[in-house]
């Protein structure tokens, strides 16, 4: 209650700071410190983007603020949400950065979710593809072989409802058979574990894959499957995936292995949670209250960055030159997608809790 | 190879590196002396400021911090008998008996050159070891990481004190601070009661101030006495120097524990600092000194706790997986410089490696001879009566801890746990394997589940599992046995034949038969770690 009052005080008062002049959105965030809250542990994809966007944030958000990555791992990024649903403030100046691991608990009403997602503002976002990569010791040269593994495969995760949920989709869509294995602590410490041979199937986000999955391949410790896809022109995951433009999308090879173009719930369902997932990787939420000239700021700041050759050189090192999304269309987009069909939502609910265990 | 190490070493001597590294350094001694606060919290301070510099400086001043961190702690723990860090309570324990026997100045001065031992081999270990420290890391899977755990705990649960039931019941109540809050393989919290301050379990910082610190300090203001009963006087050094020689091996057997500690992501300079320590008392001949003021208790623990830290640094570089909580936020610079260490790291900026390496060894070495110039100065303090520093130093443990969520639970926690660590005290149950206990509660959970998933119940018999549960002075169920076969030795470990060899043989009749062996000749307790997890099976079978 203390909270909420605080909280609408502050809302107030920033609706009569929005009604002030443009002129004094010029030094908006001038001396301020913005904290961006990752809920997950340094290492992982979603900390690694944080940090390499803040230098882009500081220098094109007016008044140059300071930005500061805390990561606040647990519960699968569901505490660090819940902690940002109790303790944000609304001016801005608390970002949730995070991944379809905080977006899909909210879609499937998991137990322990405080955190009301798509009531929440969308100041921008990151597209983040996966690419899915095996072992060589399972005998698998290529993605049309994936039926013929020599070993049984072994897949290493977070939380079944998470981030994974689009991996372990395109394995119920292409019907292959793996033993998922959840519980890993983040993507690097899976990594490892792949490395040491304990998981021998993975998905990694395209920048740790660049950074360090592609040296494994050319030394020949593992073999690149297939991406997520890309959006076409009618919102379906059929493209290739520009960031990894080589490798076949999940429906490229649903197709060279039946035939057939993919449908069925199994398909519609990844169709939904991967294109969250992938096309709008990783988002950074505010809370509901936060006013709109906030968001336009950070949509001009968002603008300029893209811009910014210094960004476009950077980001093509690190994601082949992914550029950042923000604004009215990028919102609508992500928060329709954050509220599937009944059909789907009952198809995951009933997947998760029966071959994953996942309590509702 | 060489030219690079030529050239980075040229690169830290430009004057505002050189400063930067300086200015960690002081931070880092500051902070390892303050009770509690340790190298997380040293370099979460200055990574704002290192944004300020270029990439090389920026790191170094982290480095710095980092590499001092565990050496400056020698000075509280011994002064003051509060741990200057976490992993520095062995060196509390037994520094402050020798303190208030009047020796504080050999202690000290042990624990410093063991210290700077420890952070040169680490160094030396990160120039050597990382092309070969991949394979390393990659050999430990979940179930040797979990049998890490576990033989950690067994460690400290077997070292201090007469009773091991209390030893095992004080591990068992650390395992259960451990687990209050978030569920580590689901989105579950557990013992939380509705408390918003509990969702995120208990903070380690505090723990270890509130079991040692707050206790100690409690203790010394009910018996009315100062910090040693004659003013702590520190001057002649030179026994100091005549012990570290005497005890070179142990201390540097102990850094090389603790680089393996290091290697280990997840388990940290605490854990290390307690196998060191059981090494030590498993190594000597009399052990009765042990917990009243001995100075291998001091050697082993401060040789390892800070090769630990360096070695942390290994698995971050080659896997961008950090091995402790410094490294984690030494990863995050890093990244922030434009670094993304991975397998590449090494042949691609062999520059920043050896920057790295340099700024290790030269910190440690400075930072000891920082510590021998101040430490005269600061045990002066323990002449004023104790009452009067009891407030002050009160008030610094009760920020320290107030860093954790800065909420009012922090300081209701801190005096819980401070109490409860008097009534320990006092009881004569020893509060180390709680400690170590709750640092391990999270690891054991993790990998004990991921262990069983990915390999069912066969992870049991894979051989690094076997032969880290066989890890020396777990117990010694049969000391009595072969007490007197221990004629040779290796390294100063004794070696001898004994029961275990044929359990081992009798368990792994698949694996490698030479290898075992070997092994077993120079092994001999590993019947209870092996009882100690059928026992845990059962316990945590639903």
């Amino acid at each position: 209650m203390k909270n909420q009052i605080k909280s609408m005080s502050v809302a107030v008062a920033l609706v009569g700071l929005c009604a002030a002049p443009l002129a004094a959105q010029d030094n908006y965030f001038a001396g301020k410190t913005i904290d961006v809250i990752v809920p997950f542990g340094p290492g992982g994809a979603t900390f690694v983007s944080a940090k390499f966007l803040e230098p882009f944030l500081e220098k094109h958000l007016p008044g140059n603020p300071q930005l500061n990555v805390i990561d606040r791992p647990g519960g699968g990024s569901i505490l660090g949400a819940n902690w940002f649903e109790q303790n944000a403030k609304s001016d801005g100046t608390t970002i949730l950065f995070t991944t379809s691991s905080t977006a899909n608990p909210f879609v499937l009403g998991q137990q322990g979710v405080e955190y009301k997602l798509a009531d929440y503002r969308v100041a921008y976002s990151h597209p983040f593809s996966a690419v899915a990569y095996v072992s060589p010791s399972t005998g698998i040269k290529s993605a049309s072989d994936i039926k013929d593994s020599i070993k049984p495969l072994v897949y290493g995760g977070i939380a079944a409802a998470a981030s994974d949920l689009p991996g372990l989709l395109s394995f119920e869509v292409l019907g292959v058979d793996v033993k998922s294995v959840l519980g890993f602590n983040g993507r690097g410490p899976v990594r490892l574990a792949f490395e040491q041979g304990e998981v021998n199937i993975d998905y990694q986000f395209t920048p740790v894959y660049l950074t360090q999955v592609v040296p494994s391949v050319e030394e020949g410790r593992a073999v690149p499957l297939w991406t997520g896809g890309s959006i076409d022109g009618d919102g379906k995951l059929t493209q290739r995936d520009p960031i990894a433009p080589e490798l076949p999308s999940v429906y490229e090879v649903y197709k060279e292995m039946n035939g057939m173009a993919p449908e069925g719930i199994e398909w519609e369902a990844f169709q939904g949670v991967a294109s969250v997932t992938y096309a709008y990787g990783l988002t950074a939420y505010m809370k509901p209250d936060t006013p709109q000239a906030v968001l336009d700021i950070f949509e001009q700041a968002i603008k300029d960055i893209n811009a910014d050759p210094e960004f476009q050189a950077e980001s093509l090192k690190v994601t082949n030159g992914a550029r950042l999304n923000a604004g009215p269309a990028t919102e609508a987009a992500i928060k329709s997608a954050l509220s599937p069909s009944a059909d789907v939502k009952a198809y995951l609910k009933d997947l998760l809790s029966n071959k994953f265990g996942v309590k509702f | 190879m060489l030219d690079h190490a030529q050239l980075a070493l040229e690169a830290l001597f430009e004057p505002v590196r050189l400063l930067a590294l300086f200015g960690g350094m002081l931070v880092g001694m500051v902070f390892g002396m303050l009770p509690g606060l340790g190298g997380v919290a040293a370099v979460s301070i200055l990574l704002p400021f290192i944004y300020y510099l270029d990439d090389f400086s920026g790191l170094a001043m982290l480095l710095g911090a980092v590499s001092v961190v565990y050496t400056s702690d020698t000075i509280t723990s011994v002064l003051i008998g509060a741990p200057g860090s976490p992993a520095s309570a062995p060196t509390a324990i037994e520094g402050h008996a020798l303190a208030k026997q009047g020796q504080a100045a050999r202690a000290l001065g042990v624990g410093f050159l063991a210290s700077m031992v420890g952070g040169l081999s680490g160094a030396v270990i990160l120039a050597v070891a990382i092309p070969v420290a991949g394979p390393i890391v990659l050999m430990l899977g979940t179930p040797e990481l979990f049998m890490f755990a576990v033989v950690g705990l067994f460690f400290a649960a077997s070292m201090i004190g007469k009773d091991l039931a209390r030893g095992l019941a004080a591990a068992c109540l650390g395992v259960f601070l451990g687990v209050v809050g978030p569920a580590s393989a689901a989105a579950d919290f557990r013992f939380t009661f509705g408390q918003v301050y509990l969702l995120d379990g208990f903070s380690l910082s505090i723990v270890a101030l509130g079991l040692f610190g707050v206790a100690e300090a409690i203790s010394m203001l009910s018996c009315g006495g100062g910090i040693s009963h004659i003013p702590v006087k520190v001057s002649r050094w030179g026994e100091g120097f005549s012990d570290f020689w005497t005890h070179r091996w142990l201390i540097l057997r102990s850094s090389i524990i603790g680089v393996f500690g290091g290697f280990v992501p997840a388990v940290g300079a605490s854990a290390s600092t307690w196998v060191a320590y059981g090494h030590a008392i498993r190594s000597a001949k009399d052990k009765s000194k042990f917990g009243k003021g001995e100075i291998r208790g001091i050697a082993a623990s401060e040789g390892a706790n800070n090769a630990t830290v360096i070695a942390d640094l290994v698995p971050t570089l080659l896997f961008s997986v950090p091995g402790g909580p410094a490294a984690a936020i030494f990863l995050g610079a890093l990244f922030s410089f434009g670094y993304y260490p991975g397998p590449r790291m090494i042949s691609q900026n062999p520059d920043l490696m050896f920057l790295i390496i340099w700024s290790v060894a030269l910190a440690s070495i400075v930072g000891a001879a920082m510590c021998f110039l101040v430490t005269p100065v600061l045990a002066k303090l323990t002449r004023i009566p104790f009452g009067i520093i009891a407030a002050p130093l009160i008030l610094i443990m009760v920020i320290g801890a107030y860093q954790s969520t800065s909420t009012i639970g922090d300081i209701f926690l801190l005096f819980g746990l401070g109490a409860l660590g008097w009534l320990m005290k006092h009881a004569e149950w020893p509060r180390a394997p709680a400690l170590v206990g709750f640092v391990l509660a999270g690891p054991m959970e993790q990998y004990f589940w991921l262990a069983n998933q990915i390999h069912g119940w066969s992870w049991l018999l894979r051989p690094g599992v076997l032969i880290i549960a066989s890890f020396k002075s777990v117990f010694d169920f049969h000391p009595y046995f072969f007490a007197n076969e221990t004629s040779i030795t290796f390294l100063g470990v004794p070696l001898g034949f004994d029961l275990s060899y044929l359990i081992f043989i009798f368990l792994s009749g698949k694996i490698k038969f030479k290898i075992i062996f070997a092994y077993c000749s120079i092994e001999r307790s590993l019947p209870v770690p092996i009882l100690s997890i059928v026992c845990l099976n059962r316990f945590f079978i639903k």
